[in-house]
């Protein structure tokens, strides 16, 4: 990607963020939350990493189901999320190691 | 995480205010979290590396985005050419919590003058979110709680990217030697563990799921996490609104 590319991606990202971050104070200014909405943002953003995370791990085959599958246990355990991340990335790594022919 | 009750339940006395100590008691009350963000920060600057990110580049969007979720997302959509639709609705799905957080706060906030209530907002994130809406309780009526905690949250962040994209001697093939590209679904799988509130997330769960797997094969590149994220969103509005 070339470097104004990048930095109009960062630029766009900045104020689609910041639009998030004022946006909950400036609508309750004349339309509050309706119950329905609220339900709907807070399972989105669970649903969306749902929606990054499966077809990530169904395109990165045996080593991305490894990296997950062992940094989901290692998180039901632990309840950290670095460690676990950590545990799981080494498991990948351990794992192509191991069968360099897969992938 | 559930914003508490929006109608101004448990403000103390006195009227809300904006003040250098607040941001002080702010800063302070984040720091513990702190460590765990720069480490973070170091993971997604490592991982930005490998998705082909210059560093400066790196640093500078987590200087001015500051959403580490959204940040791991682009890192998936850093292609040429630019998915720009896509990846801008998948930020805002991504950041979209924001907008129950911020109107959680608006009993505290809202009537302050505008450059301090939207002051308070531009470096609202959970975790600061949290700590003040649990300030609040104990009697801080001080917005600057909000913008101080954000303000430590946001140094360990791009410090922590700024060290992670400095580790010198990362190769391609290193990324792959040692999982590094994977860093970024691990991190997805793990906010997840982390985020699950039961069995009520299971449906509009595996609607997401099921929904971004066929996206994939039937919808041109990229579009699989907005529209699997929005039918996740609406199976759960909709089995909320079966149960009440």
């Amino acid at each position: 990607m070339s470097s104004s590319d990048a930095l109009l991606v960062v630029a766009l990202m900045a104020v689609v963020t910041l639009a998030t971050r004022f946006g909950g104070i400036w609508l309750m200014g004349f339309m509050p939350l309706s119950a329905k909405v609220e339900a709907f943002l807070r399972y989105l953003a669970g649903s969306v990493f749902v929606a990054l995370v499966v077809p990530a791990v169904a395109r990165g085959g045996e080593a991305a189901m490894v990296a997950v599958g062992v940094s989901v246990a290692a998180m039901l355990v632990t309840r950290k999320a670095v460690l676990s991340m950590a545990i799981g990335v080494a498991a990948a790594a351990l794992f192509r190691a191991l069968f360099p022919g897969i992938y | 995480m559930i914003p508490p009750s929006i109608d101004g339940h448990g403000l103390p006395p006195g009227g809300p205010v904006f003040t250098m100590a607040g941001v002080a008691r702010g800063m302070r009350d984040l720091l513990p979290v702190s460590v765990s963000i720069v480490i973070f920060g170091v993971a997604f600057g490592i991982a930005a590396g490998s998705a082909g990110l210059h560093a400066w580049i790196a640093v500078l969007m987590s200087g001015v985005v500051f959403a580490g979720a959204s940040q791991f997302a682009a890192l998936d959509m850093w292609q040429e050419p630019v998915p720009w639709v896509p990846l801008m609705l998948a930020v805002f799905a991504i950041n979209a919590r924001h907008l129950p957080l911020g109107a959680s706060l608006y009993s505290w906030c809202g009537r302050l003058p505008v450059l301090q209530r939207y002051g308070a907002m531009v470096l609202l994130t959970d975790a600061n979110w949290a700590l003040s809406t649990i300030a609040v309780e104990r009697g801080e009526r001080d917005v600057g709680h909000i913008f101080g905690g954000g303000l430590t949250l946001w140094l360990s962040w791009t410090i922590g990217t700024g060290l992670g994209v400095a580790i010198p001697g990362i190769t391609l093939a290193d990324v792959q030697r040692y999982g590094l590209d994977l860093i970024f679904v691990t991190f997805f799988a793990c906010t997840l563990v982390g985020l699950r509130r039961g069995r009520i997330d299971d449906l509009p769960w595996l609607v997401a799921g099921v929904v971004a797997l066929g996206s994939v094969w039937l919808l041109p590149p990229n579009w699989h996490v907005l529209v699997g994220g929005l039918a996740g969103g609406v199976a759960g509005m909709l089995q909320r609104g079966e149960r009440s």
